[in-house]
């Protein structure tokens, strides 16, 4: 109890280099942690982390409760500002996804970026497919492609907001093909669904779990996928690049983040719980019943993708025409 | 024949004991979560989905159906008592709902909201069970600028709740859309009138608005009025505290109207319950006798929306289980649930999984039934909450508010803004400006704003592709044709002001 104390006294204090000793015993937390999330109950952030703490606490990988703190708004940079306030608080992580990366990208109000995080682990890539109505004329990724490039702007595409990875995906076949279609925005998967299968859309970018059903009902089509390697459930479907379209496959991603200034110990404390527990079967199972790919990266790993994925997205949100502010 | 036999088979899963018990904890819990303001269906249903696991999926989906559709039962408590808002939906009936508790009618606004869930509950229900499939297919027929043509029409509902001055009610209306316009710009990422503020990227939560400019807006008034320590009145006597078979009789149209209205609203993925209460007051004031008397306490102000919210919810089931498309905040959940007990939701669920969907179709029966008894009872004793004296009603209010936006988001800031918005509402209640107006706006502005441009966007620019769809025509043109009500009265009052001149 009293190594705590003094670990955080001397985390607020930012003195780093704490005497041996102490180190050795390594750090455990001694009191609940929470776990900050931006979205509100049921969103896919808050999901995640609902269902990991409930794992952590199964594996008792951590002795004390996981509690999911919900601090919505701004996109989620207000859990970011909650997180970055914490400054050396060592009873505090909380989950990002890719938004925390782009939303700092294009909105000034938004400040704190994962580097002004510690981060801790990466864990989750979220796969798609690319998919259309089954009884659209493209049988695959080429035929779509061409069908755009005769109608420059004709073709249309459902899809979230501009930043999101639907309209990425757009943006880099767009740039490598010179075909051109429509992007229209909706904010909620069920309107691009309904979108889609109501043929006022041609294509859109979908979960591989949603487009499972509506393929299985001989609604939908999947043409692509967006995977580093091809997913179980569609063994038959080419990626991307097996397509032919060797477009960088953008990630979806998620993962684990801690206060900025925390002592060493505390890192190396969750990176340690958070090595152990992607070994998990029960994690592996998660992953397979989400089908969601391991994007496991430890804190140091996690940092040096951040600054290559700003850079890609920054990159192609400015092709894109949003205008980037960072 | 199907239908017979799967309602059949649904009845003997809904009345398994077991089950019978978790629609009772559902509903239970729903009518809690729908009174208190703040925690919604959502939220609870989340925190209550990792403890449904070790449960039979169908008796899981019966209870958390219950906990969806029982706190929509509750939501009108607040507003009809307190003139809080508990959710979007219900503010609507804060209208007439808390003129007629000023009356002394509470326990009759109380019941007929009761009532009301209990037909248009079962109605929805009704709907679910037998034109599902075909009318998901029929939602899907509606795209941008159909919706675009639901939200003109919905906004067109601004000349109904105009109080005595119609350039007043527009003007709050306008400040209604321009709200609905601040945060982040879905199209371009843009920040629209955030100043700065990163909590304003998101823009401002409707249940703050409408908490503050209902409810703080009233406190904030009466506190000014020192002839304070009159009670509002409650009649004694249990019959005096339900509604009267007139009443009932008011009602009758509202009750099909709310039905109808909201389980059409709730089928089509893009629109929700709050249009749905709004689109059917509307209708009910629109084809009214006494239409100049709404928003002074008439019994089917509450009825129609009350009606709508609750039938909302058998709509909002359909493309739901009919093609695993959720399409409210609630029905997403539901989805990632039937994702996480090993269904596979999408076009294939009823035929695979008929016991699950025919056993929530028959627990909803069971579960409105439920509703309804657990709910009338309750009448009276929240009636008797307005015998509080003003020095201690008005500080509740105040607290409730307080915790409903707090418990929304945790965050000060919405605090600030709930102040600022009861500011506002005080300001407008001086000034003489509606505040239904203004709430209708902020509904409407941001689905409307984003229809029209999803149209032109599919459009390449083209304007007439609002007109040349039949159903966006359709509704365009009963949009203008309420528009014109107003016209019509007072064309009205002319002739009969001519008639009378010539005698």
């Amino acid at each position: 109890m009293r190594i705590a104390t003094l670990i955080l006294a001397a985390g607020i204090a930012g003195v780093v280099a704490l005497p041996a000793p102490v180190v050795a015993q390594g750090w455990k937390p001694t009191r609940p942690v929470e776990v900050v999330v931006h979205t509100g109950p049921g969103g896919g952030s808050d999901t995640l982390a609902r269902a990991v703490a409930s794992m952590i606490e199964k594996e008792k990988l951590v002795p004390v409760r996981l509690q999911v703190v919900n601090k919505t708004g701004g996109n989620g940079s207000v859990a970011a500002a909650y997180l970055a306030e914490k400054k050396g608080d060592v009873n505090t992580i909380g989950f990002f996804t890719g938004v925390w990366l782009t939303n700092p990208l294009v909105a000034t109000e938004a400040k704190v970026t994962l580097r002004e995080l510690t981060t801790v682990a990466r864990l989750v890539l979220e796969p798609a497919v690319i998919a259309v109505k089954s009884d659209a004329p493209f049988k695959t990724m080429k035929d779509f492609i061409e069908a755009a490039k005769k109608a420059p702007g004709t073709l249309k595409q459902s899809g979230g907001s501009i930043t999101s990875r639907d309209n990425v995906v757009r943006q880099l076949l767009q740039k490598s093909t010179g075909a051109q279609w429509a992007y229209i925005s909706f904010p909620g998967g069920g309107e691009r669904i309904s979108a889609l299968l109501g043929g006022h859309v041609n294509m859109m970018v979908i979960e591989p779990q949603e487009a499972g059903e509506h393929i299985r009902a001989g609604s939908m089509r999947v043409l692509a996928q967006i995977a580093s390697k091809r997913l179980l459930s569609f063994p038959n479907v080419p990626l991307l690049k097996e397509a032919g379209y060797d477009v960088p496959v953008v990630p979806q991603v998620r993962g684990v983040v801690a206060p900025p200034g925390i002592p060493k110990e505390n890192l190396d404390y969750w990176e340690g719980v958070f090595q152990k527990f992607v070994q998990t079967a029960t994690w592996k199972k998660y992953l397979e019943d989400n089908q969601f790919e391991d994007g496991y990266q430890n804190g140091a790993d996690l940092l040096k993708f951040v600054d290559t994925f700003s850079a890609q997205m920054s990159e192609i949100l400015k092709d894109a025409g949003v205008k980037v502010v960072r | 024949m199907d239908i017979i036999t799967g309602l059949w088979n649904g009845f003997a899963v809904a009345l398994a004991p077991i089950n019978l018990w978790w629609c009772f904890v559902g509903v239970f819990l729903g009518t809690i979560v729908g009174i208190m303001p703040g925690l919604g269906p959502p939220a609870t249903i989340a925190m209550l989905l990792p403890l449904t696991f070790q449960m039979a999926p169908a008796s899981a989906m019966i209870m958390l159906s219950g906990i969806y559709y029982g706190a929509k039962y509750g939501g009108s408590t607040t507003s009809i008592l307190l003139n809080v808002p508990g959710e979007s939906a219900s503010v609507v009936t804060c209208l007439d709902g808390y003129q007629m508790a000023r009356k002394g009618r509470a326990g009759a606004a109380l019941g007929i909201a009761a009532i009301a869930s209990f037909i248009a509950g079962t109605v929805g229900v009704l709907g679910l069970m037998l034109v599902a499939p075909p009318l998901a297919k029929f939602a899907l027929s509606f795209s941008s600028p159909e919706y675009f043509a639901l939200m003109v029409l919905g906004l067109a509902m601004v000349v109904l709740l105009a109080g005595r001055s119609m350039i007043k009610a527009l003007l709050a209306m306008l400040v209604g859309l321009w709200i609905a316009t601040m945060g982040t710009d879905l199209f371009s990422s843009t920040s629209r009138f955030t100043f700065g503020n990163m909590e304003m990227l998101d823009g401002i939560d409707f249940v703050v608005v409408a908490i503050g400019i209902f409810a703080l807006g009233e406190v904030f008034c009466n506190m000014e009025t020192r002839e304070s320590a009159q009670v509002l009145p409650v009649p004694k006597g249990l019959r005096n505290l339900l509604p009267t078979m007139q009443d009932l009789k008011d009602c009758r149209f509202a009750f099909i109207n709310g039905s109808v209205v909201g389980f059409i609203t709730g089928v089509l993925p893009g629109a929700g319950s709050t249009i749905a209460s709004f689109i059917s007051y509307g209708i009910e004031k629109a084809v009214s006798k006494r239409r100049e008397l709404f928003g002074t306490g008439v019994i089917e102000g509450v009825a129609a929306p009350e009606g709508a919210n609750n039938s909302e919810t058998g709509g909002a089931l359909v493309p739901l289980l009919t093609l695993g498309i959720p399409g409210s905040g609630t029905t997403a959940i539901l989805l990632a649930a039937l994702v996480l007990w090993g269904f596979k939701p999408g076009p294939l669920l009823i035929q695979e999984h008929p016991d699950l969907f025919w056993g929530l179709v028959a627990s909803m029966y069971i579960g409105n039934v439920m509703l309804l008894v657990l709910n009338l009872p309750l009448v009276p004793v929240f009636a008797q909450l307005l015998r509080l004296p003003v020095h201690i009603l008005y500080p509740l209010i105040f607290g409730i508010s307080i915790v409903g936006v707090y418990t929304v988001s945790s965050s000060l800031f919405d605090l600030s803004m709930l102040m600022a918005f009861g500011l506002l509402g005080y300001l407008m209640r001086k000034l003489d400006y509606p505040a239904a107006p203004m709430v209708l706006g902020l509904v409407l502005g941001d689905a409307m704003e984003r229809a029209l441009r999803q149209s032109l966007m599919m459009s390449q620019g083209d304007l007439t592709i609002l007109v040349a769809r039949p159903i966006s025509a359709v509704m365009l043109v009963i949009a203008v044709l309420v528009l014109l009500v107003p016209v019509f009265g007072s064309l009205n009052r002319l002739r009969l002001q001519a008639i009378e001149s010539e005698d």
